[in-house]
């Protein structure tokens, strides 16, 4: 038996095929987004994250709560994801389902995959491992279910790999625009999270050096004062930000909401022990990177990257500008060693995971080596796919998604469903306020349901202070860690007269409960007086 | 000459086999089997053995594919229970193919060390295969066997030929596969044989489906013909060929008739039912706590499909574990067999290599992925036999193109001794020997050191002595048995060694 295909027909459906690409990436990785989304909202894994409530009340509180306003974006995580949200979190559904914060994620999921199938091709590697280049980044079920979240890596990893891309289409093609397109993404990603800070300082250093290299000392200043007076201009930004919000530039680094300080404290507690011990940040950070991409792909990633740096047929100076797609690695390890982040690997460090999604921040990178190892050992080609799909068929079939670990039985996760549903059940259809740390307890504020408008926080001014100072003149409950001066609010009120007019109503693993003794409701404020201030 | 060394080298071979097969004299009864005679002292130390020869041993003298309450006392801790009757958590297969052995065995009133010996066989065949691979890949004739002798005795694949495991017989069913795939002359008979193999594999352990799966695809290449002219590509095949096809089948029938009777349905496989821990005084049986209840949901245990066992996460550990640790590695129970990535390298170009290539990969990859890769209590990576074997092929290409290479041959050679050192003192002892997450925490328990790596072995035999049959029957009364151990590890290192003068005087191509 005998079956024929036409050459020429096929050459020419390869030819469409190859022309629509993009667009079929493009609409195929739009599908995949929206399935995977649904899929984790359905099984409420969506907002397993702390974080991702906490990022999801930030956003809110700029448009709704007793003190609305773009000064609460805040000065904790870097603001760009939460401005992202402003058009769609005043809508409760949005919020509450997670949507609002990733909706970013998955546009972010979406540009990363044709950006990598771009960068595929201007190295010139054929279809066929340029699709599988994207597949290995897609058919990853932490990057999946990272999408599918309020979580900020999405954003940062299209940010990333988008300055990258341009930088590698600058070094190919040396046109200035390709040069302000990568500062323009990374000065993004500098407002996403501190990794882009780290990757605007490489692939600075890159820009000057392969100037310096081709064109002398001139060019480079040249070139690299255009790169850099777009590229640091975010980082600028968040440094007027914090000067104009919180009167000092570097709140946001020696701040009490800082990184620094919960890493502080982490240290002093010895927590910390990567700190100043570059053998066990780089073990942590290997292991993270390995768990969360199965391990197999990353072995071939780091082959490929060999194999493309030793590439001579590709010009010196794209070889340089890639070495872009490892910053991640870099900032990771350094963080760790210097202290900065924390992340534990159950088994190396702690007895639980924790922050271990940071191991994704190279599945781009991954990506784009595996494609183009696919593509050039020709030979190797079909086992490679083999091995690939291999592993990711048992990750798939057993559901590993180290991530949703951290989130679920990690050290990322909170429950809080035992607060958050007592002030659901208790105070929704009463008045009054709830005085509570959102620094402490974001979580309980987004999972009870309420509005923003019925918490006074840090943020909330003048309610703040008067609430710390007389509590039980303005807040009719109380949520806090007694004993805890950590939870400022305990810190605030624990001395204040106020307090003892307050009992307890309920205790639990993450907060306590009080309650306005029913004798002392009659001085309560309950309405929102303070609505002019600034 | 070929054949002449190569029948020489089978000869010795099985001889060095018989000198160190298990077990001790007499057809155990089945209250005999409850003994510690016959498990922790005697030939059935482990689990894996004793319920695969308790399923031969009822399918004999009880005529059941279940287990009589004491039978099955002597398989826990893997044993099954289904529908009320205790049923083998193993796959059927090795049970059912060393019966002529237990026959045999029995007549001359050593059932057990019979079905031992058909093992032994496999190992053999195992052998012949190696050198016949080698030398169609282009292997020089020496070097091919050397390279089976190295798979046989300088891997722990010798622990595991002289005793009731299934990795030989899995090993013979890749290797008979690949021998049969790369062979020049093409027919249906041989497609036929290939396919009927292939689903065999899966009756002789579950995970020889992936091993298979490169083979799979090779036979399927064979059945359709890719050729292509200006114009056209063409896909053919023959109907002979797709008809070949058909012989898969065969072993998947019966595979689904033993599922039925054991377990209720053809289409349940031993590995997803009930696991008993032990049994009790009434003969009822004693399951294992519900441990992920106990533990919560860090837990990483049973799936609840027979693919849940593999895991990627677990692929960074089992890497280790089977290549470098000092439980299990390659790098310390055979690093001769490391000698087989310059094969690889060689023979890159060769159309075969991929496959070969894929089926290693394949092994340690899938067995990276197994929740214990230690393999339990165990000699070695005994998962990795199968590649073993084939790395060992690529040992035959590497030891063909640099055989004229004094510098490399000594330090190959260093490496040999070394090797069948280690594994002949695995072969000769026991199999006991724990991962070292067990041995550091029994040492609490024991009060004494737990040694994890070879060095178990060597207490063992200073303490214990050996547990090879020829031994205990017939050498123990004339010399001790470390003696034994120095003059068989001499003698199979001789034969080896040998080899490699042979080798460097043979005339390269």
């Amino acid at each position: 038996m005998e079956i024929s295909f036409s050459k020429n027909k096929i050459s020419k459906l390869a030819l469409q095929l190859e022309k629509k690409a993009t667009i079929f990436i493009f609409c195929f990785l739009s599908s995949i987004s929206i399935i995977f989304f649904y899929a984790y909202y359905i099984n409420g894994l969506g907002l397993a994250y702390n974080d991702a409530r906490s990022h999801l009340d930030i956003g809110r509180r700029v448009v709704e709560g007793l003190k609305p306003g773009l000064a609460q974006l805040g000065s904790v995580w870097l603001p760009l994801n939460h401005a992202l949200m402003i058009p769609t979190i005043w809508n409760n559904w949005m919020w509450h389902s997670g949507l609002a914060g990733a909706v970013q994620s998955m546009i972010s999921f979406v540009i990363t995959g044709v950006v990598v199938y771009k960068f595929l091709e201007k190295l010139n590697v054929g279809l066929l491992a340029r699709v599988f280049g994207v597949l290995v980044f897609i058919l990853n079920l932490n990057v999946l279910y990272l999408q599918s979240t309020a979580m900020t890596e999405l954003l940062l990893l299209s940010t990333m790999t988008a300055g990258c891309y341009y930088l590698v289409l600058w070094a190919k093609n040396d046109d200035l625009l390709s040069l302000i397109k990568s500062a323009l993404f990374i000065m993004l990603s500098t407002l996403v999270r501190y990794d882009g800070w780290f990757l605007l300082f490489v692939t600075t250093a890159i820009v000057a050096f392969n100037v310096f290299r081709k064109k002398g000392y001139k060019q480079m200043e040249g070139k690299v004062i255009l790169f850099v007076t777009l590229g640091v201009f975010g980082v600028a930004l968040w440094f007027l930000w914090n000067l104009l919000i919180f009167n000092d530039p570097l709140y946001f680094a020696l701040g009490p909401f800082s990184a620094h300080a919960q890493q502080s404290q982490l240290s002093e507690a010895g927590d910390l022990p990567t700190k100043f011990n570059l053998l066990l940040s780089l073990k942590i950070y290997v292991y993270a990177l390995l768990y969360n991409s199965y391990t197999i792909p990353a072995i071939l990633g780091v082959s490929g990257m060999v194999l493309f740096l030793l590439d001579k047929k590709i010009k010196r100076e794209i070889r340089i500008a890639s070495l872009s797609l490892i910053a991640p690695f870099g900032f990771n390890v350094l963080a760790l060693f210097l202290g900065f982040s924390v992340l534990f690997v159950q088994g190396i460090s702690g007895n639980s995971l924790f922050n271990v999604r940071y191991g994704v921040m190279l599945a781009p990178s991954i990506a784009i080596f595996i494609g183009y190892l696919v593509d050039k050992v020709k030979s190797l080609r079909i086992p490679l796919i083999g091995l690939a799909s291999f592993i990711i068929f048992f990750a798939f079939v057993n559901q590993d998604a180290v991530t949703i670990d951290d989130a679920r039985v990690g050290s990322s996760q909170k429950n809080v469903s035992e607060v958050s549903g007592w002030l659901s059940q208790n105070t929704s259809d009463k008045d009054g306020f709830v005085l509570i740390s959102a620094a402490s307890h974001d979580a309980i504020i987004f999972s009870s349901g309420l509005p923003m408008k019925k918490f006074i926080h840090e943020g909330t001014g003048l309610y703040w202070e008067s609430a710390t100072t007389a509590p039980d003149k303005w807040a009719r409950w109380i949520v806090l860690r007694t004993y805890d001066d950590n939870d400022l609010t305990f810190r605030l009120i624990k001395d204040a007269p106020g307090f003892k007019r307050f009992e307890l109503v309920d205790s639990y693993p993450f907060a306590d409960i009080y309650q306005l003794k029913e004798e002392y409701l009659g001085n309560l404020n309950t309405k929102p007086v303070f609505s002019n201030q600034k | 000459m070929k054949n002449f060394l190569l029948i020489l080298t089978v000869f010795i071979s099985a001889i060095f086999l018989v000198a160190a097969i298990r077990g001790i004299s007499g057809s155990p009864s089945v209250d005999d089997l409850n003994s510690i005679t016959w498990k922790e002292n005697g030939p059935f130390e482990l689990s894996p053995e004793r319920g695969r020869f308790a399923l031969t041993y009822s399918l004999v003298e009880e005529r059941s594919l279940n287990f009589s309450t004491a039978l099955a006392r002597f398989v826990t801790p893997d044993l099954g229970y289904w529908d009320g009757k205790y049923v083998s958590l193993f796959a059927p297969a090795v049970s059912f193919l060393v019966i002529p052995g237990y026959l045999l065995g029995k007549f001359i009133g050593i059932s057990q060390v019979g079905s031992f010996f058909i093992i032994s066989l496999f190992a053999i065949a195992n052998f012949i295969l190696i050198v016949k691979i080698s030398e169609t890949l282009g292997a020089n004739n020496r070097a091919s066997v050397l390279a089976g002798l190295i798979f046989l005795f300088a891997t722990p694949s010798f622990a595991y030929a002289i005793n009731l495991y299934q990795h030989h017989i899995s090993t013979f069913l890749i290797l008979l596969c690949s021998f049969l795939l790369i062979k020049k002359d093409k027919s249906w008979l041989q497609l036929l044989i290939v396919w009927f193999l292939i689903t065999f594999s899966l009756v002789v352990d579950y995970p020889n489906f992936f091993l298979m799966f490169p083979l799979g695809l090779a036979a399927l290449i064979k059945v359709l013909k890719f050729r292509q002219t200006t114009k056209i590509y063409k896909i053919s095949f023959k109907f002979s060929s797709l008809l070949s096809l058909s012989s898969a089948f065969l072993p998947l029938i019966l595979f689904g008739i033993f599922n039925f009777y054991s377990y209720g349905s053809p289409y349940r496989l031993s590995g997803t039912i009930a696991s008993v821990s032990s049994i009790d005084s009434g003969g009822e049986p004693i399951f294992p706590l519900d441990i992920k209840e106990t533990f919560g949901n860090d837990f990483q245990g049973k799936g609840e499909s027979a693919l849940g066992f593999f895991r990627t996460r677990n692929i960074v550990n089992g890497l280790y574990v089977h290549l470098l640790s000092p439980d299990r590695g390659v790098a310390i129970f055979s690093p001769v067999i490391l000698f087989g990535i310059l094969g690889i390298y060689f023979l890159h170009k060769n159309k075969f290599t991929v496959l070969f290539l894929s089926i290693v990969v394949m092994n340690i990859i899938l067995y990276s992925m197994w929740g214990d890769p230690w393999g339990g209590w165990a000699f070695g990576s005994r998962y990795l036999i199968p590649g073993y074997a084939i790395m060992s092929i690529f040992i035959s290409i590497a030891l063909t193109k640099l055989s004229k290479n004094k510098t490399l041959l000594i330090f190959f050679s260093l490496l040999l001794t070394y090797s069948i050192a280690v594994n002949t003192l695995g072969a000769i002892t026991t199999s006991t020997n724990p991962p070292k997450i067990q041995a550091i925490p029994l040492q609490d328990v024991t009060g004494k050191i737990e040694r994890y790596s070879y060095d178990r072995n060597w207490e063992y035999l200073n303490t214990f002595g050996s547990k090879s049959y020829v031994f205990r029957e017939y050498v123990s009364s004339y010399i001790n048995a470390r003696s034994y151990y120095f003059v068989l590890t001499t003698l199979i290192s001789g034969l080896s060694l040998g080899i490699i003068p042979l080798l460097y005087l043979s005339k390269t191509k």
